[in-house]
């Protein structure tokens, strides 16, 4: 009996995520086709998210393009077949592994960042102070940051794939002795487009998945300091959980 | 109310609409009731305030003072009643229609609530820039009188966590003050800080108030330094409105409740 319970609680508990993010993804998007979001705000966003997440994106993308040719140069050697160290390597960059391991990064650092500013205004009170002073918290602090998230992570994603191409070809030409242009010529002669493609797409809803989470979590908070430490491994687990399964909903569509 | 038993036992207990009867009445808080899971915080409450009145709102802690604020400004709902704010019942307003009041209504956080982020200056002027319809000029000159007129001119660059408790206040003060609000709420506007500065900070509510003739309702337990600043005091005992009326009731008053917020001194005695 007691099981039951514990699956029956568990199961109210993961309903109640759901619902309260769905709802939050509701609430923003109605902000966003209305347009009734701060400006200002925004702009500041797209800063603080975007500009500031570009050196770990182009480290993480360097060693992802870089590890990739590694792994498929040991069979590209043993078959002489150079040109299709390129292909391999972009097809895995450009439609899989770029997108989630910057979703992943960008979900630890802008994802729980975002979670920890909301959540320690909740409970210092400045979301109550905002609308007590006639400011929709939404408006202000909400949709601009899906806002930032979403188009920042789409250029994340395409800035990230291009250094891990660069990763890649550098590997491939002082570790494997592979022609950097061999390298390139492998990854343009594919058609790689539509890969890329759907590997942009990832971006974008890996960023919308990461804020919507975020700021569920963070707009959520209750108990103090204990209660945004919370919010924030909530917000991480979440978000890689939801990476993963858009990757998956997404992969399968596009095949 | 004058059903009520307490009100019964306690003549000097009057609704405020008999004692200011020219002024109109700018809160009106009727059967108000709000729980939290099994326990009722507040039971029922009906009070009144009139335009340029000064209320202290008194109670032990925990009995729902800062509840009643935040249901008053529309940071909570209630499970029953009925609030009239500036002649509007906030229960039939929309969301939108409530921020619309809320721009005529102030309110002061017990923790401060200043935005972090920002600077003292970008602080105070963030409601009238939100608002819109104001030059930067505009804004700027208005922030530098409302900072000065809490004795912090020069703070504007400072950010909130270079300020002490007290200079937090005061600009908490001044931010609830740039749009010139009708009805401000303090909550608890003078906790931890050390008596010197819980005088300065009840003169310049008053100060405040009378400048412009705004309504204020202030919470605090300190009673003896709130006494300059308010014209009426509402007591709240689990639950129920247990005393209004002015500080020459309360201090005639016979009450053992009463007594014991008005007249600790003579008890210690």
């Amino acid at each position: 009996m007691k099981a039951v319970a514990a699956i029956g609680r568990k199961f109210l508990e993961v309903s109640d995520t759901v619902g309260g993010i769905t709802l939050t993804m509701l609430r923003i998007l109605r902000g966003v086709a209305r347009l009734s979001f701060d400006r200002d705000e925004t702009w500041l966003n797209l800063f603080k998210v975007g500009v500031k997440s570009y050196p770990i994106v182009i480290m993480t993308a360097l060693f992802t393009g870089a590890i990739m040719v590694i792994q498929s140069g040991q069979y590209v050697k043993q078959t002489g077949a150079t040109g299709l160290l390129g292909w391999g390597a972009g097809y895995a960059v450009l439609a899989e592994v770029g997108p989630v391991l910057i979703g992943l990064m960008f979900s630890g650092r802008v994802g729980a960042n975002n979670t920890a500013e909301l959540g320690t205004m909740k409970v210092t009170e400045q979301l109550d102070a905002l609308r007590a002073l006639a400011i929709d918290p939404m408006q202000h602090l909400v949709v601009p940051r899906f806002l930032a998230m979403v188009l920042m992570l789409l250029l994340l994603t395409a800035l990230g794939d291009l250094f891990a191409l660069i990763g890649g070809a550098l590997t491939s030409q002082f570790i494997l002795d592979v022609n950097w242009q061999v390298f390139f010529n492998g990854v343009f002669d594919s058609h790689l487009l539509p890969e890329y493609l759907v590997g942009l797409t990832k971006g974008v809803t890996f960023g919308a998945s990461i804020s919507v989470v975020s700021c569920f979590y963070g707009l959520g908070v209750s108990g103090g300091a204990a209660g945004v430490g919370r919010a924030v491994n909530n917000c991480v687990v979440t978000s890689a959980i939801g990476i993963f399964v858009w990757d998956y909903i997404i992969t399968y569509i596009a095949n | 109310m004058r059903d009520d038993p307490i009100a019964l036992q306690l003549p000097w207990l009057k609704p405020a609409i008999e004692r200011m009867p020219d002024k109109p009445v700018v809160l009106r808080i009727t059967g108000l009731t709000k729980w939290f899971g099994d326990v009722c915080v507040l039971d029922g409450i009906d009070l009144e305030m009139r335009e340029g009145e000064v209320l202290g709102l008194i109670g032990p802690g925990g009995v729902g003072k800062t509840v009643l604020v935040k249901i008053c400004c529309g940071l909570l709902e209630p499970d029953a009643g009925e609030i009239e704010i500036l002649g509007q019942i906030l229960s039939e307003l929309k969301e939108k229609q409530r921020q619309l009041l809320r721009e005529r209504v102030g309110l002061v956080f017990q923790n401060y609530a200043l935005f972090d982020f920002m600077t003292v200056g970008e602080n105070v002027a963030f409601p009238m820039r939100q608002r819109g319809g104001s030059s930067p000029e505009e804004i700027a000159a208005k922030v530098q009188e409302r900072l000065s007129e809490v004795d912090l001119p020069k703070v504007g660059n400072l950010m909130p966590n270079e300020l002490s408790g007290g200079m937090k206040k005061r600009v908490g003060l001044a931010r609830a003050n740039i749009n010139d609000p009708e009805l401000i709420f303090f909550d608890d506007p003078t906790a931890g800080l050390d008596p010197v500065t819980s005088s300065k900070i009840f003169h310049l509510i008053r100060k405040t108030q009378s400048h412009r003739n705004s309504t204020c309702l202030v919470i605090s337990h300190d009673i003896d330094r709130m006494r300059p600043a308010c014209d009426r005091y509402i007591l709240l005992y689990e639950g129920k409105v247990h005393f209004s009326g002015n500080e020459g009731e309360a201090m005639r008053a016979t009450d053992p409740i009463v007594c014991e917020f008005f007249r600790r001194d003579e008890g210690k005695k």
